[in-house]
């Protein structure tokens, strides 16, 4: 027997009970990787994690990155992605300890390739751009960035994430944001209904 | 969008015994303190249990939420209206995905949630399973099914796990949007024509007992919700949610002339509590275990949505790739 549905899309998709009896569960881990969504909203601001996506291959996962962390908000300067595993998290600290403090090893000083740095500044927020090295591996981009980017305030955790792992919008594709302001119909804003309700008040006191 | 009154598993007594008491002491210490718990640090079997049941719940709710209000978007009256519920119904399903991936840090994967919510396993807010029948409905869903949902997530963005605090704060922020555009809508047609002010009336009518089941049971101080409330997972009442919900909307309804059906609902001046008919969780729960008008529907609809795209995520899925949990 066909489903009867209110929904004439659903309707038209004619399902019928028994075709539904086959579904079969997928394996656990039968999914698309995942990545590290970082936005810019300003030019004076860093680049901040916002959260991740779920996509078969980096170019998606910027699609829907761009669908998911910039379809709202006025402005957008910049967007990058990252795959979750081609980011190396070092050990989170507590009680206002630096994690930088905890690293002990001497920077090698070999240039070999580039890195870039996120640090936590606060617990329960989210990992801002720090900065660039140059490194050996990940564990000296760690060392090289505790002379370069250790400040006053305590990191409480640091991502590394090679240069080359992050895809990142072109300073000449701003123009994609530019349809943000356009859609005003997304915001609060835009359904201002105070004076329907005076109007509508009055007119029934009037009649009564 | 979601509903409160969560299914959470029931609790052994023993259940915190098997913990590590220094670890455990530590991490209530944390919550305490009013710091975040993060994906890496050391939790309690129990509290993720209840946090991923919890999240992926919310989840489920916002995907199954889209449904009833998407059937509106190509008959909403107008393109104005048919842009706006667009985007509305993508925001419920963007919502989605952040709520699955905020769930997946505590080592559930998304996949075997999605299995979970087509068996029918686990739940999702359980006002998604009465049909929208006009467009007064969709409008009655936009503005008071919503804000009974801000209700619920304002409450639990102060939780104490980060990502689904992190989660929330973005929803809520977007949820203004779906509250200030379904007051839009209920009030063009609350001050419009007869026939308009009959339609909403009727669209009232059928979605206040729903809306009242939506905060779930009353859950009277037990055991179970206690220390759920001490680790900061519940973060109010269902009668706290429902009492927040009556008092900051009932007089908006009023206001644009509509009446509510329950002739005992009024505001006991002493009290400064809402009183109402207790609402028939008899009907709640036969609905909940599978008995409601849309229930196959809105299943249905999500398996053919599996099956029928099946072949584009398998072209899409590269094999050979690794996965890893997201960061945070």
């Amino acid at each position: 027997m066909a489903l009867d549905s209110l929904d004439p899309r659903v309707n038209r998709l004619d399902i019928s009970e028994d075709s539904l009896s086959t579904l079969v569960a997928k394996g656990n881990l039968d999914q698309f990787e995942t990545y590290e969504a970082f936005v810019q909203v300003k030019d004076s601001k860093p680049f901040e994690h916002v959260g991740p996506v779920h996509a078969p291959n980096e170019e998606m996962a910027f699609l829907f990155a761009k669908e998911q962390y910039s379809r709202r908000g006025m402005f957008c300067n910049a967007l990058c992605v990252i795959k979750t595993e081609n980011i190396k998290a070092s050990h989170f600290t507590d009680n206002g300890q630096d994690v930088y403090d905890t690293l002990h090893t001497e920077a090698s000083g070999e240039e070999k390739e580039s890195f870039e740095l996120f640090h936590l500044m606060k617990r329960g927020k989210q990992h801002k751009y720090a900065g660039h090295v140059m490194a050996r591996d990940y564990d000296d981009a760690l060392a090289a960035a505790k002379t370069l980017y250790q400040g006053v305030k305590p990191v409480f955790n640091i991502w590394v994430v090679k240069s080359e792992d992050i895809l990142s919008t072109d300073e000449e594709d701003r123009d994609i944001w530019e349809t943000l302001k356009e859609k005003q119909y997304r915001e609060a804003i835009d359904y201002r209904a105070q004076d329907k309700i005076k109007a509508f008040k009055e007119a029934q006191s009037a009649q009564a | 969008m979601y509903g409160g009154g969560n299914v959470f598993e029931t609790m052994k007594a023993t259940a915190l015994g098997d913990e590590d008491p220094v670890k455990l002491a530590e991490f209530e210490a944390r919550i305490d303190r009013g710091e975040k718990i993060e994906p890496t640090d050391w939790m309690p079997q129990l509290y993720r249990k209840q946090l991923i049941r919890m999240i992926e719940q919310h989840a489920h709710s916002e995907i199954i939420g889209a449904l009833p209000e998407g059937t509106w978007i190509t008959r909403a009256p107008g393109f104005k209206r048919k842009l706006a519920l667009m985007a509305k119904v993508q925001d419920e399903v963007g919502h989605g995905q952040l709520l699955y991936s905020a769930a997946e840090t505590l080592g559930k994967s998304r996949e075997s949630m999605l299995d979970d919510l087509v068996s029918g396993k686990s739940k999702y807010s359980n006002i998604f399973n009465y049909p929208a029948f006009t467009w007064a409905d969709s409008c009655f869903i936009s503005w008071l099914v919503d804000a009974g949902a801000i209700v619920n997530q304002v409450a639990n963005s102060k939780g104490s796990y980060g990502p689904y605090c992190r989660a929330l704060e973005r929803i809520c922020a977007e949820e203004s949007f779906h509250l200030k555009y379904g007051h839009h809508c209920v009030i063009h047609l609350a001050t419009g024509t007869k026939k308009q002010r009959e339609m909403m009336q009727a669209a009232v009518n059928r979605w206040w007992a729903p809306m009242m089941h939506f905060f779930g049971p009353s859950d009277k101080i037990s055991v179970h919700s206690e220390i759920l409330m001490r680790w900061k997972v519940k973060m109010a009442s269902n009668d706290a949610c429902r009492q927040q919900f009556l008092d900051m909307y009932v007089p908006k309804i009023w206001e644009l002339g509509l009446t509510i059906p329950d002739d005992k609902l009024q505001k006991n001046p002493e009290t400064g509590e809402w009183e109402f008919t207790e609402p028939d969780w008899d009907e709640f729960k036969r609905v909940i275990n599978g008995d409601g008008p849309c229930n196959k529907e809105r299943l249905a609809v999500r398996k053919i949505a599996e099956e029928r795209g099946r072949w584009v995520r398998k072209a899409l899925l590269a094999p050979k790739s690794k996965y890893v949990t997201p960061l945070a």
